[in-house]
């Protein structure tokens, strides 16, 4: 029973891996930390895994226990904020489809974005995702006017970031 | 600025083959580690406390409590309030240790977490204060003794070091748990006052 649990588990997190890399991705720098919390999420997913019945998406639920373990759990310091990983690693393997402008402007993007804190990364997080403001405030457990102010404010706050 | 955020969705979507995939075999090892998570830490440092404050008490109880017990009967009846308060306080423990759920929005999880924690620093209070009250009696015992038989002890002098000496423990050890819960609890803190924030 246990057995195939774990299997059906293990398959559905290998087709679900991305978001938790993305979430990983905005929290971490670098890639032993990177790996570090995806580890941390996975153990926790699997903790909850029991409780999981099918009536969300896995990825959906899994995005939640992510953000819950990237914000609360997870006590690897990531504090330091680093620039150069997004300057040197491929996160830009898409690059055929931009003119250098656009390039340029989405690694400052990336850049602002990281230097976020972390319900703000959150709440960047589920806007990038299409999650709705219903979703955003139970997720984060805020009210929905409220989230909306928040998501505005950070909006703002990229701007700043960008146009100093 | 709508620009570049849509710029940055498009990207997003995207590149979701960018990152390294993990295979299966990968995912079951991972599966089989242990955590390390904050709430993990807490257990174990709040397990540790308990047993190190238990094991005080217990190597502590020599003749000379019992002695001294005799001497007051009615001090028994705290000490038995004791057991009770800290079985009171394991149990309390261990059921906020059990509602901590990584499924509930990130507000109230952070709150099961502190709350569990606030347990454990109560605890440790109680028998500071317990602590402090059979000490008490213990250096009025002191006093007294040095008073009615001449020991060549200095009764005042005992009180001056009584006077310093208990004011520096109390600080080192209110520091040690500043230090080690600081570290600990920083991040969930930041987390929370920031979510407090938006919500006012």
């Amino acid at each position: 029973m246990s057995e195939s649990l774990e299997q059906l588990f293990v398959k559905q997190l290998k087709d679900n891996q991305n978001i938790i890399h993305k979430i990983c991705r905005l929290y971490t720098t670098g890639e032993d930390a990177h790996k570090d919390l995806f580890q941390e999420v996975t153990i926790q997913l699997w903790k909850a895994f029991p409780k999981f019945r099918g009536e969300s998406k896995f990825s959906t639920w899994a995005y939640r226990v992510a953000l819950n373990t990237a914000i609360t759990l997870y006590r690897k310091s990531t504090r330091s904020i680093s620039t150069v990983d997004y300057e040197s690693k491929s996160y830009f393997i898409s690059q055929e489809d931009y003119n250098t402008e656009e390039e340029e402007q989405l690694k400052l993007m990336y850049k602002a974005v990281h230097q976020l804190n972390d319900i703000e990364k959150a709440l960047i997080f589920m806007y990038l995702e299409d999650k709705d403001y219903t979703e955003i405030s139970e997720t984060l457990g805020i009210s929905e006017v409220n989230a909306r102010v928040k998501m505005n404010r950070i909006k703002g706050k990229l701007k700043k970031i960008l146009n100093p | 600025m709508m620009k570049e955020l849509d710029l940055l969705k498009k990207d997003w979507k995207k590149e979701t083959n960018t990152f390294e995939q993990l295979s299966e075999s990968e995912i079951y090892k991972m599966i089989h580690k242990h955590s390390s998570s904050l709430v993990k830490w807490i257990l174990i440092i709040s397990i540790v406390e308990f047993i190190v404050l238990n094991g005080i008490s217990l190597c502590i109880s020599d003749k000379n409590i019992e002695k001294f017990l005799a001497l007051h009967p009615y001090l028994n009846i705290i000490n038995y309030l004791n057991y009770i308060v800290v079985i009171g306080f394991i149990v309390v423990f261990y059921k906020k240790y059990k509602a901590i759920s990584v499924l509930d929005s990130s507000k109230i999880l952070i709150e099961q977490i502190i709350t569990t924690r606030r347990v454990v620093n109560y605890y440790i209070f109680w028998n500071v204060l317990i602590g402090g009250f059979f000490g008490a009696f213990g250096a009025i015992d002191g006093f007294n003794n040095a008073y009615s038989e001449d020991h060549g002890v200095n009764p005042i002098k005992e009180y001056i070091v009584i006077l310093f000496i208990v004011p520096l423990i109390m600080v080192f050890i209110w520091g040690f748990y500043k230090l080690l819960y600081g570290s600990l609890l920083n991040k969930l803190n930041k987390n929370y006052k920031e979510l407090m924030k938006i919500d006012l």
